[in-house]
C-alpha cells in the first residue's frame, strides 16, 4: 500500500525532452508501416508469383539505388528513423515492464539509435 | 429471488493489518446494481462496510470500484451480467481508506493543477459567448468527464509513477484547450510539457477502454502530444519567452 504522502505537482515543472524523441519514433513508425508490407508483398508474394522479376531487386539495383545522391532518402526512410522508433519502443517497454528506467536506459537506447545512424550515414558518405 | 455470492475486499486500517476478503450472499433481479447490493449488504447484514456513493444514476462519479478486478461504477454495473458472482475492491492506483473508500487526493492535485475551467474575458455587456457548432465539437466528447477516477486505476503508468498527471486531468486540459471561448491554453502547457504531463503517457489506451462516459482519454493525451510537441517548436524560435508560469 502506499503511503499517502502527496506533494502537488510544481508549478513550473520541467519541459520534457520526449517531443523530440516521439517526433523521430512518430516519423520512423509512418516508414515502418508504409515500407514493411510494400517489401513484403514484393518479396514474399511478388518474387515468388513471378508478378515481379528477381532482377528487379539486384545487388547492383538497390545499391544504385541506394547510392543515388537521392539514396539518402532511402537510408532515413529504412535504417534511421526505423532505428530510432524501435529503440524508442523498447525504451518505453523497458519502463512498463519496469525492468529498467532513468538515465541510463534512455541513454543505452538512444544512444544506440544515434552510433547506428551514424554508422549508415557515414557509409552511405564514404562508400558511395 | 436468485442470489450470487459477493466477495468484498475489507480494510479498517485502525484494526486489520492487510485487506482482506469476506464473502456474502445476496439476492437479485435484473435490475440490481452493484451499488444496490452493497446497500442490501449494509442494511441486512454487515452495516460495518463502507463504499462511496451519491446519484445512483452514472452522473456524479462516486461509486468507482473494481469489478471482478476492471474498474467500473457500481451504479451502471449490474449483478445479472454476473451469474457465478463477483469480487468487489477498492480502485486501484488509490491508498485505501476504508473498504471500498480511497483517498483520492493525489487525482485532485492533479486536476487542479491543470486549471480545468474557462479562463476567459467576460463576456461583454451581459451577451452570451457564441459558439459555431463546429468550434462546440471539438472538444465536446471530452467535456463528458464526471472525474470518478475509473482511468486513473486502469492507467498502468499513474500505478507505476504516480506524479503522472493521469488521463482525466489531462482530457480536460485538452478540453478547454481546444475551447473557442478559452484563453488559458499557456496557462496549462508548463503541465502538459512536462515528463509527468503528456509525455508520461505510452498510449496504453485501457483509460478509454473504462470510462464509463465515453470519453476517450487517450485520444486527447496523443492529440496532446502533437500539441505539445508544437508548443515546443514555437518556443524554440521565440528564446526568452519560456510560457512556464
Amino acid at each position: 500500500m502506499r503511503i499517502n504522502k502527496q506533494p502537488p505537482p510544481q508549478t513550473t515543472p520541467r519541459r520534457s525532452d520526449e517531443p523530440i524523441w516521439w517526433s523521430l519514433f512518430s516519423a520512423g513508425g509512418v516508414c515502418v508501416a508504409m515500407l514493411v508490407p510494400a517489401i513484403a508483398l514484393l518479396v514474399l508474394l511478388g518474387i515468388p508469383l513471378g508478378l515481379v522479376s528477381a532482377e528487379q531487386l539486384s545487388y547492383q539495383r538497390l545499391h544504385a539505388l541506394v547510392f543515388h545522391p537521392l539514396g539518402l532518402g532511402v537510408v532515413l526512410a529504412v535504417i534511421v528513423l526505423p532505428l530510432f522508433h524501435a529503440m524508442h519502443r523498447i525504451h518505453h517497454g523497458l519502463h512498463d515492464l519496469q525492468l529498467a528506467h532513468g538515465r541510463l536506459a534512455k541513454w543505452l537506447c538512444y544512444g544506440s539509435a544515434v552510433l547506428l545512424s551514424s554508422l549508415a550515414l557515414s557509409l552511405w558518405l564514404t562508400s558511395g | 429471488m436468485p442470489t450470487t455470492e459477493i466477495r468484498l475486499q475489507r480494510y479498517r486500517p485502525e484494526q486489520d493489518n492487510a485487506p482482506h476478503w469476506q464473502d456474502f450472499r445476496v439476492e437479485y433481479d435484473d435490475s440490481t446494481s452493484v451499488l444496490d447490493a452493497l446497500e442490501q449488504i449494509k442494511a441486512e447484514q454487515d452495516s460495518s462496510v463502507s463504499y462511496r456513493w451519491s446519484c445512483r444514476m452514472a452522473i456524479c462519479g462516486s461509486c468507482g470500484v473494481m469489478v471482478d478486478g476492471v474498474p467500473k461504477l457500481g451504479c451502471k454495473t449490474f449483478l445479472r451480467d454476473y451469474p457465478k458472482g463477483l469480487t468487489l475492491a477498492p480502485l486501484s492506483h488509490f491508498p485505501i481508506e476504508k473498504d471500498l473508500i480511497v483517498d483520492m487526493s493525489r487525482f485532485l492535485a492533479h486536476l487542479s493543477a491543470i486549471k480545468p475551467y474557462l479562463i476567459a474575458e467576460a463576456a461583454p455587456k451581459g451577451k452570451p459567448y457564441r459558439q459555431t457548432p463546429a468550434q462546440l465539437a471539438r472538444y465536446k466528447q471530452f467535456s463528458n468527464c464526471i472525474n470518478c477516477g475509473l482511468c486513473y486505476s486502469a492507467c498502468p503508468q499513474f500505478g507505476l509513477k504516480p506524479d503522472f498527471l493521469g488521463p482525466a486531468a489531462i482530457a480536460l486540459a485538452h478540453r478547454y484547450n481546444l475551447d473557442s471561448r478559452d484563453q488559458g491554453k499557456s496557462e496549462r502547457m508548463a503541465q502538459l510539457n512536462s515528463d509527468n504531463g503528456v509525455w508520461g503517457c505510452t498510449f496504453v489506451g485501457y483509460c478509454s477502454t473504462v470510462c464509463p462516459k465515453g470519453v476517450d482519454p487517450a485520444a486527447a493525451v496523443n492529440q496532446g502530444k502533437i500539441a505539445s510537441t508544437l508548443d515546443g517548436v514555437i518556443q524554440w524560435f521565440k528564446p526568452g519567452k519560456e510560457t512556464s508560469k
